[in-house]
């Protein structure tokens, strides 16, 4: 090794990045340079200097009573049958708030803005119908739509998983959903009473998902304006999204009477298994392979598919 | 983040949460708010962000692997609530093209000064682009991996990599020049050439 190539891989050298045979042809390099060995020297010294200097700067110094504050705050949470909410109950987030007097100028910008596109989309609602029914007449040439409604059921699903894998995404991997997600049973009691005991069918009596996989979590979250039923469960090491959200009525189809599961889209990655019901869409979707994702979905669906269609009949 | 699924804890499932909690992530408070000062600038501000992120932390903590570096998992929910705060994430992320010039037209390899101050290193980090000043402090104060970094800062390891040598680089440069200007340190320079190293994939 050359001092020139050595200048060239020092800063890898220096954070422990090299692969072992460069790190030794480095090290053997330093035996008998001296020059390099007094750079590396004064490197090593300066990143010293640096991590002491950051490390010991008052200013970077957390107040002991602050820390033994937010260990008694992050415990109590960690205990309380209220479980974990973060930004409801922090104190720096209404201290930020109160700092931030444009936050409320911004909520009032944003709900002027919902409001205007919500009048905007009823307009549009009360002209559309007429061009959709159009453009569905020409797709569709048997007497009665809803016995032939295989186009508009692969555009509803495909829609439908684009949002799902968007959910999954935000929600199960990054967290990172605008609206904070709710409990599944007072989504159930609000929303949609197939959300109530949905878990229940997820899991078996012992508690455990199919196929060996692990719950993780179960709750309700809206991605773009689109409410879920939302069971995350953990299988083979990865994060697997179980979703269920309901049709509109307008594009709503005859039921099967056995779930016919299938592998329906792959969005950024993510593959998607899909059934459904009369009146709702149901989800797997994860970063497993296309095999596994649909065997995990299809391990779901006997059960999922009977709470549903009970829960759809008893509504 | 998420309660309902807590709800059903018993209270020795929340315990042993915690007990997990508090050996695995509390340890790395205090390096977590050193990277909240330098984010937010403002202390009252770095206790607000911690706050969060810890919070958010222990809401999501059954999702981090236990055996797999929970200080490198921290910081990238750190720099998450940081980026929702103040929806910059991307922003700090980002190296301006003026910056990546001046990075790139230090041609000479500064050599490393020395009798020179704590004060003085500070300083001269302070004056680095902030995109570097990032990476230096995550790779040579917190010792995170080129591949937390990455993560961390959600942008290539290869970006991670030329903007730790190009940070080190314009640090040397900035504490020569002090140097030079105070009549101390050498100022022998090294021409380097850009040819790719064997590092590790």
């Amino acid at each position: 090794m050359q001092c020139r190539e050595f200048r060239e891989i020092v800063d890898s050298y220096l954070s422990n990045e090299l692969i072992v045979e460069t790190n030794h042809r480095v090290i053997s390099h330093l035996e008998h340079c001296a020059e390099c060995r007094r750079e590396l020297k004064a490197r090593r010294e300066l990143r010293g200097r640096l991590r002491a200097a950051f490390l010991q700067s008052p200013e970077n110094q957390l107040r002991p009573e602050f820390a033994d504050g937010l260990r008694t705050q992050l415990h109590d949470c960690s205990l309380s049958k209220r479980g974990v909410s973060p930004l409801v109950s922090s104190r720096g987030w209404r201290s930020y708030v109160k700092r931030r007097p444009i936050i409320w100028i911004a909520l009032a910008a944003c709900l002027l803005l919902i409001i205007g596109a919500g009048l905007v989309l009823v307009r549009q609602r009360m002209v559309q119908p007429k061009a959709d029914e159009i453009a569905v007449n020409k797709e569709r040439p048997a007497e009665s739509p809803e016995l032939n409604p295989a186009i508009s059921v692969s555009i509803v699903k495909t829609e439908l998983a684009r949002s799902a894998v968007g959910d999954h995404r935000d929600c199960a991997i990054r967290f990172r959903l605008a609206e904070k997600p709710i409990d599944l049973v007072a989504a159930g009691q609000k929303y949609d009473p197939v959300y109530v005991n949905l878990t229940n069918a997820v899991l078996s009596q012992q508690g455990a998902a199919p196929l060996g996989a692990q719950f993780v979590e179960a709750h309700s979250c809206v991605y773009q304006g689109r409410r879920f039923a939302h069971i995350v469960l953990k299988y083979h090491g990865h994060l697997v999204s179980f979703l269920v959200t309901d049709i509109e009525p307008t594009k709503r189809v005859q039921s099967e009477s056995d779930p016919q599961v299938i592998t329906c889209s792959e969005f950024d990655g993510y593959k998607v298994s899909c059934f459904e019901t009369a009146h709702h869409a149901v989800f797997v979707v994860s970063d497993l392979t296309e095999g596994d994702n649909l065997a995990l979905a299809r391990a779901l669906a006997p059960s999922v598919f009977a709470h549903i269609i009970r829960s759809e009949n008893n509504a | 983040m998420f309660g309902s699924a807590l709800n059903h804890e018993s209270l020795s499932d929340s315990a042993v949460r915690w007990a997990t909690f508090e050996s695995e992530a509390m340890p790395h408070v205090g390096s977590l708010f050193r990277l909240a000062v330098w984010l937010t600038r403002d202390r009252a501000e770095a206790e607000d962000l911690l706050q969060e992120t810890l919070m958010e932390a222990l809401g999501s903590f059954h999702r981090f692997a236990q055996g797999t570096n929970c200080r490198a998992w921290l910081v990238s929910i750190l720099y998450h609530m940081q980026g929702k705060r103040r929806r910059t994430a991307a922003r700090l992320q980002l190296v301006s093209d003026a910056e990546e010039r001046i990075a790139e037209t230090t041609a000479f390899e500064p050599s490393t000064p020395q009798n020179v101050t704590d004060e003085e290193v500070l300083e001269a980090l302070e004056r680095l682009p902030r995109a570097f000043q990032e990476v230096v402090i995550l790779a040579d104060i917190e010792e995170m991996s080129y591949k937390e970094i990455a993560s961390a800062l959600e942008v290539p390891v290869g970006t991670v990599m030329s903007r730790i040598s190009r940070g080190r680089k314009l640090l040397r440069a900035e504490l020569a020049s002090y140097a030079n200007a105070h009549g101390f340190g050498r100022s022998t320079p090294h021409q380097i050439s850009q040819k790719e190293p064997l590092r590790k994939p």
